[in-house]
């Protein structure tokens, strides 16, 4: 690996500009390539540059960011990986289970490591809530909800199901995968949506394995919506709930209302995706795997993928339990 | 009616708790004059009977039947769950209006019943729902009347609480009909019935587990997704998921989305928080009293015999959301709802 790392940055949508963030922190040489804002988002920082090829971008790059549209994924991570470089990638990892099990495999034929960005598992409530149900503060689970709402966002692509997936698989996806993480393998997903229209809200429910039952709500609303994340998890232990609203460090008030935080938390202290990228690199560099791998990414879709099957059915779709022995089987 | 300026108030049972708000609400009413009775419970058993009556300053009658041959005006229904329809039908041939505890019945079938003897008898028949009398729910019914969200899309309620009671009737499926899905949906349903405006919910989807407190033989957390007739949807997560030494006996939230807001709920916000010494976690609440605004639309309803809110038809939808829930548990599919008309 070189020194300081040669990082590749592909896309600089909304989600680029915590990544560029957390690998200059880092001391990166940041490469960013994207068929728009490259050079507004490298600005006049010496050790962040815009190219404007994807194979300049790869030349030499340690590591790929892939912070592009969900369908563009594959591509991408395709053309890092014959690159020869590692490999994160926003989620979901693709638009769906099937693409996302292929990268794993040829990631792993091709001895290079790929992690999706469930960043929320570095966000430090949720990683203190999770550190607590693990040491069984909360016994046996019984009932989870999530709810995740911000501002509907503006890029066209994120509407088009074909290409995102929609809520579900684009913003919900992280609610699932902490269900996941949480309270373990699901058997059963139901669903439900709004009509279609400016603002898009669905709910899931979720049964896991455990016979814990969790509610996932996931909401694009009008613009100017404050971006807010709940979560409550009640078991035999007791109950822990928090609320991203509720204990801000510092609140400010009287100013621009177009200074909404749209799509994205605020961020106070040091950045979660700061933190993912390092656990990332740690790994990168030989060190320990992550706290979520591969396969998690591959899982979160294919619970993602079956709410949309009960969203177009309304019935209810039962998944088998994922096969612990492709679970995560990327060579150290 | 009893005389010119005063109304008889009958109170059937002691079963449910909500009995004493109601009884020490009308001590508080002037020209009510209160008879309660406590049938179905040993004579010393404690905080039950005509002991725990007396101390309310209602007049004690030994059976139900002594009780409505005094001609109530009015009779609030406090029974087990089970035991609704034969007080609330006895109460309506007797010739009062009825507040029945929630929820109306058990079953759909003695909901419509009660809805049918109600409309027999030319009598009203209301159900006891009292956060539709909060001031929490009465600001966010005001917002959405005015638009301040655009069309409703979607609502997720929670209505969770302590366990009721360890081994009392409310996890005694021959008398509460079942455990959280019966105790906690019907309050969310009937706010989501008053939002709607009576539309009816059209299909249900609901997943019940008893991981909490599986000693007790009922199902103890619950999520339930409604569908109502006009496309909105809803999310109703009736878990008995407070803790037993939780500081209060649990709460209420609705969280709105709209075609261009949203809005949030708490209907148990009013508090005073903190910490005391030796004490803990303080939790001190305080505003306006639901259960009272409650029980003075029922009186203003035998007053004037016009229709309440919520009345026996918004309890029938409820009581079908249920029936429909426990159907989807069952069946592990989505249960169209029937609400007989």
């Amino acid at each position: 690996m070189t020194t300081p790392p040669v990082v590749a940055l592909i896309g600089a949508g909304g989600i680029a500009r915590p990544h560029l963030d957390g690998w200059r922190a880092l001391g990166a040489h940041v490469r960013i390539h994207s068929h728009a804002g490259a050079e507004r988002l490298a600005g006049d920082d010496p050790m962040a540059e815009a190219v404007p090829t994807l194979a300049a971008a790869l030349e030499g790059a340690d590591v790929v960011d892939v912070c592009t549209p969900t369908d563009t994924h594959p591509a991408v991570v395709r053309a890092a990986l014959a690159a020869g470089a590692d490999v994160l990638c926003e989620k979901p990892l693709a638009r769906t289970a099937a693409e996302a099990q292929e990268l794993v495999t040829e990631a792993a034929h091709a001895g290079r490591k790929l992690m999706p960005g469930h960043v929320v598992r570095w966000f430090p409530a949720y990683e203190t809530l999770h550190a607590r149900v693990a040491a069984g503060d909360l016994g046996d689970l019984a009932v989870l909800r999530f709810t995740r709402t911000g501002a509907r966002p503006l890029q066209p692509w994120f509407q088009d199901a074909e290409r995102s997936g929609g809520i579900v698989l684009d913003q919900m996806i992280h609610d699932i995968d902490q269900a996941r993480w949480l309270a373990g393998e699901v058997v059963e997903v139901s669903a439900q949506h709004s009509r279609p229209g400016e603002v898009a809200t669905a709910h899931l429910l979720l049964t896991h394995a455990s016979g814990a039952v969790s509610h996932v709500a996931g909401t694009w609303g009008p613009p100017g919506t404050t971006f807010r994340t709940t979560v409550e998890v009640a078991g035999t232990g007791g109950l822990l709930q928090h609320d991203s609203t509720e204990h801000p460090e510092v609140r400010l008030d009287a100013r621009d209302a177009a200074a909404s935080t749209g799509l994205l938390p605020p961020i106070v202290g040091v950045s979660p995706y700061h933190r993912e990228i390092e656990d990332f690199l740690t790994w990168v560099r030989g060190g320990d795997q992550p706290r979520l791998g591969a396969a998690d990414g591959v899982e979160a879709i294919r619970i993602g993928e079956a709410a949309l099957q009960a969203l177009a059915t309304g019935d209810p779709v039962a998944l088998s339990t994922p096969d612990p022995t492709t679970a995560n089987e990327v060579p150290a | 009616m009893s005389t010119d300026q005063t109304l008889r108030i009958g109170i059937i049972s002691l079963a449910h708790g909500h009995a004493f708000s109601y009884l020490n609400a009308l001590a508080a009413m002037p020209g009510v004059e209160v008879i309660a009775c406590d049938p179905d419970v040993p004579a010393d058993q404690p905080g039950r009977g005509e002991a725990a009556v007396v101390e309310t300053g209602a007049r004690w009658a030994a059976s139900t039947e002594a009780l409505l041959e005094q001609r109530p005006d009015g009779v609030i229904v406090c029974s087990e769950n089970t035991r609704h329809r034969r007080d609330a039908e006895a109460a309506l041939a007797a010739g009062a209006h009825v507040l029945c505890e929630k929820p109306l019945a058990t079953s759909v079938a003695d909901a419509a019943a009660l809805v049918e003897a109600a409309d027999s008898a030319g009598r009203r028949l209301m159900v006891a729902h009292p956060v539709r009398y909060s001031s929490a729910f009465e600001a966010l019914s005001q917002a959405v009347a005015r638009g301040d969200v655009g069309d409703l899309l979607a609502v997720t309620g929670t209505n969770n609480g302590r366990l009721p009671g360890h081994g009392s009737w409310f996890t005694d499926p021959e008398l509460s009909g079942g455990g959280a899905v019966t105790d906690h949906t019907v309050h969310v349903a009937d706010l989501l019935d008053a939002l709607l405006d009576g539309d009816p919910p059209v299909s249900v989807l609901a997943r019940a587990n008893s991981v909490l407190h599986a000693e007790e033989g009922v199902e103890t957390a619950g999520l339930v997704q409604v569908t109502y007739a006009s496309g909105v949807m809803a999310t109703i997560d009736c878990s008995w998921s407070r803790p037993d030494d939780y500081p209060t006996w649990g709460g209420l939230t609705l969280e709105v989305v709209g075609t261009s807001g949203l809005a949030a709920m708490d209907a148990f916000t009013q508090r005073v928080d903190g910490h005391l010494s030796g004490r803990g976690r303080a939790w001190i609440p305080y505003g306006t009293n639901a259960d009272a605004a409650m029980v003075a639309e029922f009186l203003d309803v035998v007053r004037t015999g016009r229709a309440p809110r919520p009345d026996g038809r918004a309890g029938l939808r409820g009581v079908a959301i249920v029936q429909a829930a426990y159907a989807s548990i069952r069946t592990g599919e989505r249960v169209e709802v029937t609400i007989p008309t």
